[in-house]
């Protein structure tokens, strides 16, 4: 790992365990330190007053959010502002996320329609927003906001807009598969923190005399709940990597979709390891698998990305699979 | 925690001419054969191919010129290995030798018998079969009972090997064999170079399920070999078997035994296909690269001088699920008019994997087996 990138995680390490041991304090008051940490200028060029990181570090952030679950859209802002520079548009005014999708229109630069299921929208000043090739930058004074929640309670608002004035620039940026690379990072980080939770009770409670974790049949299971953490860390390091070599849309969309298998799977096993006291609303397990629980959906469900997937290999022929998985990675 | 840190996969420069030599070679030089025989082709013997590979320079790349080998980088070998798989080339012959026996001869062999063996090896020429498995020996691998006792300047040999994959073809057998009487578990292990011929060893066919001939069992029957047979020092045999393990369980081979039964599906459900069937190919080619991705990062590790045993074990696991899965899950996509008596492609590759895919968990390390092992890595034995 480069010293830059130590630095970062360190610095998010911290921040991040210090902002979990107040799971319920208001986002009004959460947000403020990460935007002074400068989180969201994360991807930005050291010359557009940024940290000048790459998709890598992006990863390792947005992967110790979802181990801490952390409630703030700090990948999502990350991404709002890359976009905008990327794209030549304004820069957000104070918080700015990313809309998964849109349904409506812009006419004479203005946008009619609604951005569903944005995180953190209502919060947020400023929306980035990919429509029809290119990214509309639109901001929430202007919009009816209709509050919507993920399973675990974070906002994930319905933004109506009429008429609303719209800053828009031709884009081949996609901020559905953006979003899902930031959902791949947090169901990694938050695999790896549920399978050390469910380690550390393993070797704790004791039944029959001994830790449960030394049962075979326990030492199976997290043995695989390992593994499907491990695939999604694995496959999310990959699509980084790409990322940063070139255009990463194969990648995105076969990490999310694999993180998305393992999410549901770790989940359960989480659960099953930690027995009644995992259930319950004082242990703290259920902030991390209740949102490995809605991450599943957003930015693209299995369905979706398998189906977006299965018919660009469809389209490259029996023999075309491979030479391309090849020439993916051998330009990495 | 993090469960799996990923080591980039960074072969030195001129991999896409490599992999370009590498499907010129396999276009010319592999038996044209149908789908069913491009699956599990690690199994899959030829020598004539073999040989083609040792001439091409493709068997020992990574071993030094004056053994016959080609100095080339392991990663530069990893990406020869991957194409190969890929088009199901019949590597079966010399692919145990190549990837076993030949680097534990250069790390633990004499200068004798390195010199002796790895030329014709690399050739593709020696063939050699691993002597682990007994039959009172399988996953509890430190209970084995084959003898080796003293006789003058060498060896005396007997007991009983089974499960030996190829010994009906290789020309030689690495035994692991008990040479202190009464030694426990994983103390008093030797490793023994024996030619198939010496009088003493009987190699009996073991036929599978579906008729197929990999396995065997061999019998030592005072079987007496000179003490230059040895591989390594006394007692030294249990830390040389574990440390072919982690070459033996991260590979390529770990995850593409039934890829040519995906490549039957794409062709089955053609350029535009019905949800159902993209749905399919998508999710197993989001399994395959995350998997690709798993096992180049364990091959990089290794390259890099680490021992990545915890890493393999992952990959090997989940590597032999998908590719068990893989088949089952083709079999549930299609309807009803295409059942496995259909003389298609597809069909044939399915029904043979589905035969004979409940071994892919058992070669090489028990599912059970590597799950303890995993356990292990997480603290919990």
């Amino acid at each position: 790992m480069s010293e830059t990138r130590t630095l970062l995680t360190d610095t998010a390490d911290r921040l991040f365990t210090d902002l979990a041991a107040h799971p319920d304090a208001p986002f009004a008051e959460v947000w403020p330190s990460i935007a002074e940490a400068g989180f969201e200028s994360l991807l930005l060029g050291e010359d557009e007053g940024g940290f000048g990181g790459d998709w890598g570090d992006l990863f390792a952030v947005a992967r110790l959010a979802g181990s801490h679950a952390l409630a703030a859209p700090v990948g999502e802002a990350a991404v709002a502002a890359w976009a905008l520079t990327r794209a030549g548009l304004t820069p957000a005014e104070g918080l700015a996320t990313i809309a998964p999708a849109v349904d409506g229109c812009v006419e004479n630069g203005r946008f009619t329609g609604s951005l569903k299921a944005t995180p953190w929208g209502g919060a947020a000043q400023t929306v980035v927003a990919t429509h029809a090739g290119s990214l509309l930058r639109l901001q929430t004074t202007d919009c009816r906001i209709e509050s919507g929640h993920s399973p675990v309670g974070e906002p994930r608002d319905t933004l109506t807009f009429e008429g609303a004035v719209a800053e828009a620039a031709p884009s081949d940026i996609d901020l559905l598969a953006c979003g899902a690379f930031l959902r791949t990072a947090q169901i990694a980080g938050a695999l790896d923190a549920a399978l050390a939770a469910s380690i550390a009770y393993a070797n704790e409670r004791v039944q029959f005399g001994k830790p449960i974790s030394k049962f075979q049949t326990v030492q199976q299971t997290l043995a695989i709940f390992a593994i499907e953490a491990a695939a999604v860390n694995s496959a999310g390091q990959a699509a980084a990597r790409a990322a940063d070599a070139g255009v990463a849309d194969f990648e995105f969309a076969a990490a999310k979709l694999r993180a998305n298998i393992a999410a549901g799977q770790g989940a359960a096993l989480a659960h099953q390891v930690h027995g009644a006291i995992g259930f319950t609303q004082e242990h703290p397990l259920h902030r991390l698998t209740r949102r490995l629980a809605g991450w599943r959906s957003e930015f693209g469900s299995d369905r979706f990305w398998a189906q977006r997937l299965g018919r660009r290999v469809a389209g490259l022929g029996p023999d075309g699979l491979w030479p391309e998985l090849a020439r993916r990675s051998d330009a990495a | 925690m993090q469960t799996f840190d990923a080591h980039p996969f960074d072969p030195p420069d001129g991999v896409p001419t490599l992999r370009r030599e590498v499907r010129d070679f396999i276009a010319r030089e592999a038996p044209k054969s149908d789908a069913a025989s491009r699956a599990n082709c690690w199994a899959v013997c030829d020598a004539d191919f073999s040989k083609a590979m040792g001439k091409a320079g493709y068997i020992g790349m990574t071993w030094p010129v004056e053994y016959g080998g080609h100095a080339r980088h392991p990663l530069h070998r990893y990406v020869v290995l991957e194409e190969l798989l890929a088009a199901g080339a019949p590597v079966g012959m010399h692919w145990i030798a190549d990837r076993q026996s030949g680097p534990l001869l250069l790390r633990y062999g004499t200068e004798e018998q390195r010199r002796t063996h790895l030329p014709s090896i690399a050739a593709g020429e020696t063939y050699v079969c691993i002597g682990m498995s007994e039959p009172g020996a399988g996953s509890d691998l430190a209970s084995i009972r084959t003898q080796g006792v003293r006789d003058g300047d060498g060896w005396r040999i007997s007991g009983q090997k089974v499960w030996t994959t190829n010994a009906h073809n290789a020309q030689l057998m690495i035994a692991l064999v008990r040479t202190v009487e009464g030694s426990q578990r994983n103390e008093g292990l030797t490793q023994f170079l024996i030619p198939l011929d010496t009088p003493g060893v009987t190699v009996r066919p073991i036929i599978d399920l579906v008729g197929g001939h990999d396995f065997n069992e061999v019998f030592l029957d005072d079987v007496h070999v000179p003490d230059s047979a040895r591989v390594g020092p006394e007692g030294n045999g249990w830390k040389q078997v574990t440390a072919e393990l982690s070459l033996e369980r991260s590979g390529p081979e770990r995850y593409l035994s039934s890829y040519a039964a995906l490549v039957e599906l794409i062709r089955f459900a053609g350029p535009d296909p019905e949800p159902v069937l993209a749905v399919l190919i998508g999710r197993l080619t989001a399994e395959l690269w995350t998997l690709r991705q798993m096992s180049q990062s364990t091959a990089a590790k290794l390259a890099a001088g680490e021992d990545p045993a915890l890493e393999a074990a992952i990959v090997k696991d989940l590597g032999n699920s998908f590719e068990q899965e893989l088949p089952r899950a083709i079999q549930a996509a299609l309807d009803g008019a295409e059942d496995l008596s259909a003389a298609t492609d597809l069909t044939r590759v399915l029904a043979l994997l589905l035969q004979v895919s409940p071994s892919f968990s058992l070669r090489g390390g028990t599912r059970e087996i590597l799950r303890g092992i995993i356990a292990r890595g997480l603290g919990l034995r």
